[in-house]
């Protein structure tokens, strides 16, 4: 394991912001951390990263602390720093041996190679988040927390962030908070869900959203949909059918199975214009919000 | 780029480094140019009927003038500058950038103090050869001697009293907070030297040495001072290195 915790407890006065917090991130992951705001992310990390010292409870990270790198959610900087000296400073508090050119390169992967020599001063806060992720990766770490890596970034921004994560796997083991669910659906291969400081949940993301798929389909028709509806309603295999505009039919059934029998008939009897049909998958977003809730 | 560097474009590129030279160096000259024409321009201004007479200017009095208003506005230029470099935990994110890359708080305080405090030394030491030149050329020679010891002890008092920042720095947040506390606390050492037997004992004394070390004063007098401005600053540094590696942020 590269982080692994046990009654991991920190309180500020009589406010319990983690409550025995047992974190186990196994080397070479990509671990995602959610909960509301409030839950106690913040905390976590900055125990994790040496800023603030536990109230009780163990902890024990695998990496050596100098190859440990902590991104916050808004990186700030001395704002007369160029982009090209915040990262040339990262590397070497860090020790991080390895060409000087590798400034350049993690730089042209955060897309700051034009405004590399500009002070950050003048950055945007999406400049400024990409130039926090060059500054973390630029050392090498074994182990990177990010708290919010894409919350400032645009849609390619964010999928610039989420390929560099994917990149990661296997090479740093990476620990992630992020409100951005479909993000950490789609790069991590465990998640924590957090609330109150307590964690409610720990494990693989298969587990998570297996152990409590809800059976449904989603129907999108160009056709009226009220004769659809009517129709369906009446099978003895589905239990609910919403309308959620546009023609879109989301339709509960009692199996899957009935479904992908009864549900291309019923729309053929219906005389319906079908533009798409399938399965609804369970997101992160419905197990966190029933988690949560 | 390394947290040497980082200390030195800080000084540079904000203009903090020619905010303190050049405060020392504009007193430097107008200090001497003050004491020697303040009668002068005393009698142009004065009542008529009224005439002010002043003992001729003597080389002590420039030097006395450029320390009058040096320890003052420059005091408060260097504790302004100090605490804006030592204060690294004002803003939370760039304390962060810092404190996860360093294995100890000492390799942050050791470079910000010890760039802070040169500059602060350089300061005084360009506004005092300027004070020096400008007297020797409007009112006489300084005795050599006595203008380099209280050179030294007037640059081992800055030295404190940024340490002594560098401290305050690693129990306030802010940068207002640190500058205000420890000008507070420098002020509480020159009127506890003004009010009390102890005065010979404080590093406060020191700021003035230089005048009256020119004017004949014995150097030995300020080694009590000398001995806690040192021990002071040893112990405010470790303060800051210790307490600033206890402090969550």
């Amino acid at each position: 394991m590269m982080i692994s915790t046990e009654g991991l407890t920190k309180r500020y006065g009589d406010h319990v912001a983690l409550d025995g917090v047992g974190l186990a991130v196994a080397e070479g992951s990509v671990y995602g951390l959610v909960g509301p705001n409030g839950a106690g992310k913040t905390t976590l990390l900055a125990l994790l990263s040496g800023l603030r010292r536990p109230t009780a409870g163990r902890l024990r990270i695998a990496a050596p602390r100098h190859r440990l790198a902590l991104l916050p959610d808004t990186p700030q900087y001395d704002p007369w720093l160029t982009g090209r000296e915040v990262v040339s400073l990262a590397r070497t508090l860090v020790g991080s041996p390895g060409p000087a050119d590798r400034i350049d390169e993690v730089l042209a992967h955060a897309g700051l190679s034009e405004a590399a020599d500009r002070r950050v001063g003048g950055y945007s806060r999406g400049m400024l988040q990409r130039l926090g992720i060059a500054a973390t990766v630029a050392g090498d770490p074994e182990l990177l927390l990010l708290d919010e890596p894409a919350s400032a970034l645009d849609p390619a921004g964010r999928r610039e962030v989420l390929d560099l994560l994917a990149h990661l796997r296997g090479r740093a083991t990476v620990l992630l908070s992020s409100h951005i669910l479909t993000d950490v659906q789609e790069v991590c291969d465990a998640v924590g869900v957090l609330r109150a400081g307590r964690l409610l949940y720990q494990g693989p993301l298969e587990a998570l959203l297996v152990g409590r798929a809800v059976p449904a389909y989603r129907v999108v028709l160009r056709s009226a949909i009220d004769p659809v509806v009517e129709r369906l309603r009446a099978q003895d295999w589905t239990t609910d059918v919403d309308e959620e505009g546009a023609g879109r039919l989301r339709v509960g059934v009692r199996s899957l199975e009935a479904a992908q029998k009864g549900l291309p008939r019923v729309l053929a009897d219906s005389g319906a214009q079908v533009v798409s049909l399938g399965p609804e998958s369970p997101d992160l977003e419905d197990v966190f919000l029933e988690l949560t809730s | 780029m390394n947290l040497w560097r980082l200390e030195w474009v800080r000084l540079v590129r904000t203009h903090r480094l020619l905010a303190l030279v050049g405060t020392y160096v504009f007193f430097g000259f107008t200090g001497p140019l003050t004491a020697r024409y303040l009668s002068a321009i005393l009698g142009r201004l004065g009542t008529e009927g009224v005439r002010i007479e002043f003992p001729e200017p003597v080389p002590a009095d420039g030097i006395g003038q450029f320390v009058g208003n040096a320890s003052q506005i420059g005091l408060l230029v260097v504790v302004l500058v100090a605490a804006s470099a030592l204060a690294f935990d004002a803003r939370r994110e760039m304390a962060v950038f810092l404190r996860t890359r360093v294995r100890s708080v000492r390799d942050i305080v050791v470079p910000a103090y010890v760039v802070t405090a040169g500059a602060a030394v350089a300061g005084l030491v360009a506004g005092s050869l300027a004070a020096w030149y400008e007297t020797a050329v409007l009112l006489g020679p300084v005795p050599v001697a006595a203008m380099l010891t209280g050179m030294a002890l007037g640059a081992l008092f800055l030295v404190f009293a940024v340490a002594l920042t560098a401290a305050v720095a690693s129990l306030m947040r802010g940068v207002a907070a640190t500058a205000g506390v420890s000008l507070a606390g420098l002020l509480l050492l020159a009127l506890l030297g003004g009010l009390t037997p102890l005065g010979r004992w404080l590093p406060t004394r020191l700021a003035g040495a230089v005048t009256e070390l020119v004017r004949g004063a014995p150097p030995v007098d300020y080694w009590p001072a000398v001995l806690t401005s040192v021990v002071g600053t040893v112990a405010a540094v470790m303060v800051a290195v210790v307490v600033g590696g206890r402090r969550e942020v």
